[in-house]
């Protein structure tokens, strides 16, 4: 595997596939098939081939033992000969009579061409030819023995082993001419006669080989083969019989172990090729049923397979079943024409209709709102043109069957076959209405905290100014009060205009001070209903907010509220104000730090100051580089503000709202960096409230 | 009534105007005053002087720079002084919650700026006679005490049997005296205790808790 691939983590699978593409399916079935023709093939062969061995071997055996008989044959014809030949002098016979006796054995063995009798030194005592074959000696025996002069050296060798043996010996053979210009190839046979105890003659018998095993191999050994003697070298000697040549030649050899001579027995069979056809037939009929039992394991092998594999893809099926169902997303595929070709209960469900009532709708789909049926055509037919839409999706809006409309995101993808060409789309639809609704409430419930930050401000305000008007007010009614006191006590010498004067400036001052009331009760009169809130809560109506602020100035805020808080009991969405001026004075605060030490710390916890410990104290800390003294002493009044857009007035509301609950809202600096900012609220069943409560309606 | 000549008013704002105003406003009423321009500054004043001896009221703003009003008056509670030093609020609008709980915890009363000046007038002097009730009835206690603390050891017991209404003779049988010896007694505690009858003891003494 190649780096790239190794690297990637679909290596493994991406392998398989270019081997699937290498051999597709088809082919890999073809490929199975052929190797088992190519096997059945290669065993037929191997068993004609075996059976053509086979039989081949039978008959070289059959060959084998018929040279063997033919062997034996000419062995017991020529040890029968030497007995033949002993018993010729058994009776003591004259020459005469010796000749009688051998004319007799020669008529009877046709294989012996001439029977001598010598004496010890080799002198022919008497002869005797064969009738059968004229003179064969006699061509050159005009002068008496000559033509058996040539053969006297193999006779007298013949002898001489003969003599050492003290039995029978043979000579080699040699070839002796007849006179119509052929001739046999002859070997001598010589016996010593013995007579008490010494060698007193002996007889000396030719025979022709070719007679030999004319007359002393068996019929039938002849009959269809030939028999022949051969030299050691292959030189054929003799031959008989005719065998009827055939495509295949077999031949068996042995030796024939004549005393002083050896000579090569040799038999050629022909054979017509072994007969293929049955064999054949065996052949095919053995491989068929191979074949046919291979067919079958294979056949029930794919059975299982297919059984197998259809058990898989019901379960898949039922996995997708159950996948589909399970879906909130609702799932649809259409054709290129825009028909639809499958929905998911999911969509069903979404836009009211069943799967029936859509499976096959073309174009307008019965969920587009009528009126904006031709937008969507248009934008279905820039999808037909093949273009793909974003993958993040886009929203639009669909009816349902009652007509209700809500809004869907729509993801969609193309749809590819096995083939890899598109075959229509699938889409994904969201239904996003509960999300809508969600972000709708989000910015609601921003805007309300916003709108209350602003009438809290100008409250603040309104309240600032009323402090500050009523401080002058009240000095000039005062004043006019004691001096309409003073007129009042010097009786009638005061002149009456001027007290009406102080009395009319007495009403005016009064009167300054009830619009500044009028306005002041105008921008105080919300709902300052007190109600148990949780810490959590209110931390959380706030976090959006100040999350917001905090991933825009790099800050980290943690939040730690201690377990098992009370509920306080406070002016909800004041509070919520005073909590994010807190948390945003402390990010702020921190702007000119790292980032690494811009965090944040929102804390609630049970005041332990408090000797009721009704209260809960709130901390905001932040690790800015802290409040510098001559800050810190201004911090609460009215329009003193760092900041250059402030108006001021944060931390005076807090510090009014904190104050309306009763609580206390201060700071301290935080070693080694950082203020921490706390203010206590009366928990639930606090004993402030109620006067608190009766004041503020 | 006429409040004592030596009656006080103490003032504390951190507003001069308002302070001087009321100041001169009470003077046409024929009343003393004394300014303080923050609350340390009259907490320091007085706790420089005696307790007060003679009817006096205090005008108390409620949100000033420093301490607040509002920490003050928890101070002068500490220290059991708001019943003789009688305290008035003055408020905006902002901390009427305020005052009204201040109220809640013993404060006299309080007034909103801008203030209807005759009518906090009266109030003052309505302060001012508390104030002067509440000193007379320190003082009677504390006469009352010094009296009390003359008798001897078997006058008090007498006393004490006189008040639960026994008869002489009975009181003799309890402390294993003569009638005669009673008679005595009872006599010089209705002296020392400067009273006529026994009823008019008993009332002095409940009047002392």
């Amino acid at each position: 595997m190649s780096a790239a691939e190794l690297a990637s983590p679909s290596g493994p699978l991406r392998t398989r596939g270019w081997q699937a593409r290498l051999l597709p399916l088809g082919w890999r079935r073809w490929t199975l098939w052929l190797l088992l023709a190519a096997l059945v093939l290669v065993m037929l062969g191997i068993m004609v081939y075996l059976a053509g061995r086979y039989e081949a071997s039978q008959v070289q055996s059959r060959l084998e033992r018929d040279t063997s008989d033919a062997l034996s044959d000419i062995r017991g014809g020529l040890t029968r000969n030497v007995q033949s030949l002993q018993a010729l002098q058994s009776s003591n016979p004259s020459p005469n009579s010796w000749a009688i006796d051998a004319a007799e054995m020669l008529r009877q063995h046709r294989e012996l061409m001439r029977i001598e009798w010598r004496d010890a030194s080799l002198r022919t005592l008497a002869h005797v030819d064969t009738p059968y074959r004229g003179n064969l000696f006699g061509r050159s025996a005009v002068d008496g023995q000559g033509g058996r002069d040539r053969a006297q050296t193999d006779v007298s060798l013949a002898c001489a082993n003969a003599r050492r043996f003290n039995g029978p010996a043979y000579s080699s053979s040699y070839f002796v001419p007849s006179s119509d210009g052929l001739g046999l190839e002859v070997i001598e046979m010589c016996l010593p006669l013995i007579n008490s105890g010494r060698i007193a003659g002996y007889a000396v018998a030719s025979y022709a080989l070719q007679e030999v095993l004319a007359n002393l191999v068996g019929r039938q050994l002849a009959r269809s083969q030939e028999i022949s003697f051969t030299e050691a070298d292959g030189t054929r000697l003799a031959l008989h019989g005719s065998a009827r040549r055939g495509v295949r030649m077999f031949t068996a050899q042995q030796l024939l172990d004549l005393p002083g001579n050896t000579l090569v027995l040799r038999l050629d069979s022909w054979h017509s090729a072994p007969s293929l056809f049955p064999n054949v037939m065996t052949a095919l009929v053995t491989a068929m049923s191979i074949a046919l039992v291979s067919v079958l394991v294979l056949l029930a092998k794919d059975t299982r397979r297919r059984l197998a594999a259809e058990r898989d893809l019901a379960d898949a099926l039922a996995f997708r079943k159950a996948m589909e169902d399970s879906l909130v997303t609702g799932l649809r595929a259409r054709d290129l024409q825009g028909h639809i070709t499958y929905v998911n209960p999911a969509f069903c469900q979404m836009v009211g209709f069943s799967a029936e009532e859509l499976l096959g709708h073309g174009v307008p789909a019965p969920y587009w709102p009528p009126d904006r049926v031709t937008e969507y055509e248009q934008r279905q037919a820039i999808r037909l043109a093949g273009n793909v839409p974003p993958r993040e999706g886009f929203e639009s809006v669909f009816m349902r069957k009652d007509g209700t409309r809500f809004p869907v995101l729509v993801i969609e993808a193309p749809l590819i076959n096995a083939q890899g060409l598109q075959t229509g789309w699938m889409s994904a639809f969201l239904d996003i209405s509960e999300q809508r609704r969600i972000e709708e409430l989000s910015r609601a419930s921003q805007e309300r905290l916003q709108a209350t930050a602003r009438l809290a401000t100008v409250g603040e305000m309104a309240s600032l100014l009323s402090h500050e008007l009523n401080q002058p007010l009240a000095a000039i009614s005062s004043y006019a009060t004691g001096s309409m006191n003073l007129l009042r006590h010097q009786g009638a010498s005061a002149p009456p205009d001027l007290d009406m004067a102080l009395r009319r400036i007495a009403e005016q001052a009064e009167r300054a001070g009830r619009v500044i009331k009028s306005v002041h009760d105008f921008v105080r009169r919300r709902d300052q209903a007190r109600e148990p809130v949780a810490a959590r809560a209110l931390l959380e109506a706030i976090m959006p907010l100040v999350t917001l602020q905090a991933r825009k100035l790099g800050v980290r805020v943690i939040t730690d509220i201690e377990p098992g808080l009370p509920e306080v009991l406070c002016d909800r969405t004041m509070v919520e104000q005073v909590l994010l001026n807190l948390a945003r004075n402390g990010m702020q605060a921190m702007e000119p730090c790292d980032l690494a030490q811009r965090v944040l710390r929102i804390e609630a916890r049970k005041a332990a100051s408090n000797e009721s410990s009704g209260w809960l104290e709130w901390r905001v800390i932040d690790h800015g580089p802290g409040i510098p003294k001559e800050v810190g002493e201004q911090l609460f009044t009215p329009f003193f503000t760092t900041k250059a857009e402030g108006m001021g007035l944060g931390l005076s509301l807090c510090r009014t709202v904190v104050e309306q609950h009763g609580g206390y809202l201060g700071f301290e600096g935080q070693a080694p960096r950082g203020t921490i900012f706390s203010f206590t609220l009366p928990v639930k069943k606090g004993p402030l409230p109620e006067a608190a409560v009766a004041a503020a309606v | 009534m006429e409040p004592s000549p030596d009656a006080t008013v103490f003032i504390v704002d951190d507003d001069a105007g308002v302070r001087d105003a009321l100041a001169w406003l009470l003077r046409s009423r024929h009343l003393l005053s004394e300014v303080f321009e923050s609350a340390e500054q009259f907490d320091a004043a007085l706790r420089s002087r005696p307790a007060p001896n003679h009817p006096c009221c205090l005008l108390l703003d409620v949100r000033m720079p420093g301490m607040s009003g509002l920490a003050l008056f928890d101070q002068l509670i500490e220290r059991g002084l708001q019943a003789a030093m009688p305290v008035i609020f003055l408020t905006g609008h902002a901390d009427v919650p305020t005052a009204v709980d201040a109220v809640k915890r013993g404060a006299f009363d309080f007034c909103e700026k801008p203030f209807s000046d005759n009518a906090l007038v009266d109030r003052i002097e309505q302060a001012l006679q508390r104030s002067a009730e509440v000193l007379a009835q320190h003082r009677q206690h504390r006469g009352l005490q010094v009296r009390l603390t003359e008798l001897t050891e078997r006058e008090r017991d007498v006393m004490r049997l006189v008040v639960e209404g026994l008869p002489n003779k009975l009181i003799a049988d309890q402390l294993d005296i003569s009638v005669r010896t009673v008679e005595v007694h009872r006599s010089r505690v209705f002296d020392k205790m400067n009273v006529k009858s026994a009823v008019e003891l008993a009332n002095l003494l409940r009047s002392l808790g």
